[in-house]
């Protein structure tokens, strides 16, 4: 039994890096939106976590593609469908994890200096932050803190916007940058944060 | 030079509603773009007396061809179109729920009013928007900064609109059309009766306003969002403006 959880969107080469660095076991989404529903009612059961993670990387390298670009499936693809995946993989999360628990949500978000040709990436990220903010309204009274830390490591253009991010490091790496960001957040440490969205990205983002 | 062109979607009442009377007042032409007929008629006709001129076209936001089609028809009767208000949202907006046991329609709906209709619109507009070097304003809330316990896909529906618009700012910079939001906190029916219903509701809404009262949607909210349509915001992209009394702690 693994005292933290990755819930992963795919077993791809993302999340099976956050889930090793992190000792936790991996629990994958389904492929479908559509089998989001019966997967919460089979997976919400499961054996209870002190930890959790919530990690719906990419699967791959995003390009840019300006929004006028983006067809209707693409834009379902791309926005639609990733809010929905969130919406699901936090219920888990939350019905899976202790109380006085702690929940971290993964998220790729472009910087906002970056995020010409990812409206629809934008959009969602947006969106799993606000989820994250929600959860730790309806789960605080219960002990339960939920966090976020977003990453930009494969939403970043391949020439930033000006000036250049504060650290040579930018966009930053999952196993470094941005898994040390969720231990802080997991850890007792961190035992008033809540709520809160911390940018992993080199100083990109403020 | 001939009067500002603006559409404004669900503004057959609440919020759009003020929106569509303060742009009026100003002697714009106000498409009220809308499904209930009826009421978005009486709503025009109120843009009539404040002072504009006022028109309903029908239009479901979340379909692809309703809004193609608004757009066309006041295209073709208004010559241009200079300035979108999205405010339309999923009627299931107040209905309480967790993310433990929502389910996946209510979601698509929420996603596709708040949305999907903003992708549409911009696609539908953005060659007339263009032509104008005008403004894209979606309708977000408080919610989207904050989140809500127990509305948290209509928190995430409010937050999406903010990440899309902040994006398409950067894009459409380019082509002289800004794109904002707009976070309202305003009284509407529905909320004289909530209050009614949960007076504690109406002290833990109040109780963090600096200013100790809901904004008035034409004076307070109409007006804000007439300002981020106008050309004296013509230096304000990507921004999200609060005219929400102060309530919300999150700037």
């Amino acid at each position: 039994m693994h005292e933290s959880l990755l819930i992963a969107c795919t077993r791809g080469p993302a999340a099976s890096a956050l889930a090793s660095t992190l000792g936790a076991g991996l629990l994958a989404l389904p492929d479908e939106v559509d089998a989001l529903e019966a997967w919460r009612e089979r997976e919400a059961g499961g054996a209870k976590c002190a930890r959790i993670a919530v990690g719906l990387m990419h699967g791959r390298e995003i390009s840019a593609r300006a929004l006028l670009g983006v067809d209707p499936a693409s834009w379902l693809a791309r926005a639609e469908d990733p809010i929905a995946r969130w919406v699901f993989a936090l219920g888990v999360a939350a019905a899976r994890c202790w109380d006085d628990g702690a929940i971290v949500a993964v998220i790729d978000r472009p910087a906002p200096l970056d995020c010409a040709g990812f409206a629809p990436e934008s959009a969602a990220a947006d969106a799993a932050c606000a989820l994250v903010r929600s959860l730790a309204r309806s789960e605080g009274a219960r002990g339960v803190r939920v966090n976020a830390v977003v990453t930009s490591a494969r939403l970043a253009p391949a020439t930033p916007v000006a000036p250049a991010p504060p650290l040579a490091s930018f966009p930053g790496r999952l196993e470094r940058e941005v898994v040390g960001a969720v231990r802080m957040l997991l850890a007792d440490d961190a035992s008033g944060v809540t709520g809160q969205v911390i940018a992993a990205d080199c100083g990109r983002t403020w | 030079m001939s009067a500002r062109v603006v559409a404004v979607t669900g503004a057959s009442g609440g919020v759009g509603r003020g929106i569509a009377l303060a742009c009026g007042a100003a002697g714009w032409h106000v498409w009220i773009a809308a499904r209930r007929a009826a009421e978005g008629e009486a709503v025009a006709r109120g843009v009539d007396a404040a002072g504009g001129a006022g028109r309903f076209v029908a239009c479901d936001v979340a379909d692809e061809v309703s809004v193609e089609r608004a757009i066309a028809e006041v295209v073709a009767r208004d010559g241009r179109l200079d300035a979108i208000a999205h405010n339309a949202t999923s009627a299931l907006s107040p209905k309480p729920t967790t993310l433990r046991d929502v389910s996946l329609a209510d979601v698509r709906d929420h996603l596709a009013v708040s949305l999907r209709g903003a992708y549409w619109l911009a696609r539908a507009a953005h060659p007339h928007l263009r032509t104008a070097r005008g403004a894209y304003l979606l309708l977000t809330s408080e919610a989207g900064f904050e989140g809500k316990a127990r509305l948290p896909i209509y928190a995430a529906a409010k937050a999406a609109q903010r990440g899309f618009a902040r994006a398409l700012a950067r894009e459409w910079g380019a082509d002289g059309i800004r794109v904002n939001c707009l976070a309202p906190l305003a009284n509407s029916p529905a909320m004289e009766r909530a209050f009614a219903l949960d007076p504690a509701m109406q002290a833990r809404v109040l109780g963090r306003n600096p200013l100790g009262a809901l904004g008035d949607e034409i004076a307070d909210v109409g007006a804000a969002a007439r300002f981020l349509l106008s050309d004296d915001a013509r230096y304000v992209t990507g921004h999200t403006l609060m005219a929400d009394g102060g309530s919300c702690p999150v700037t």
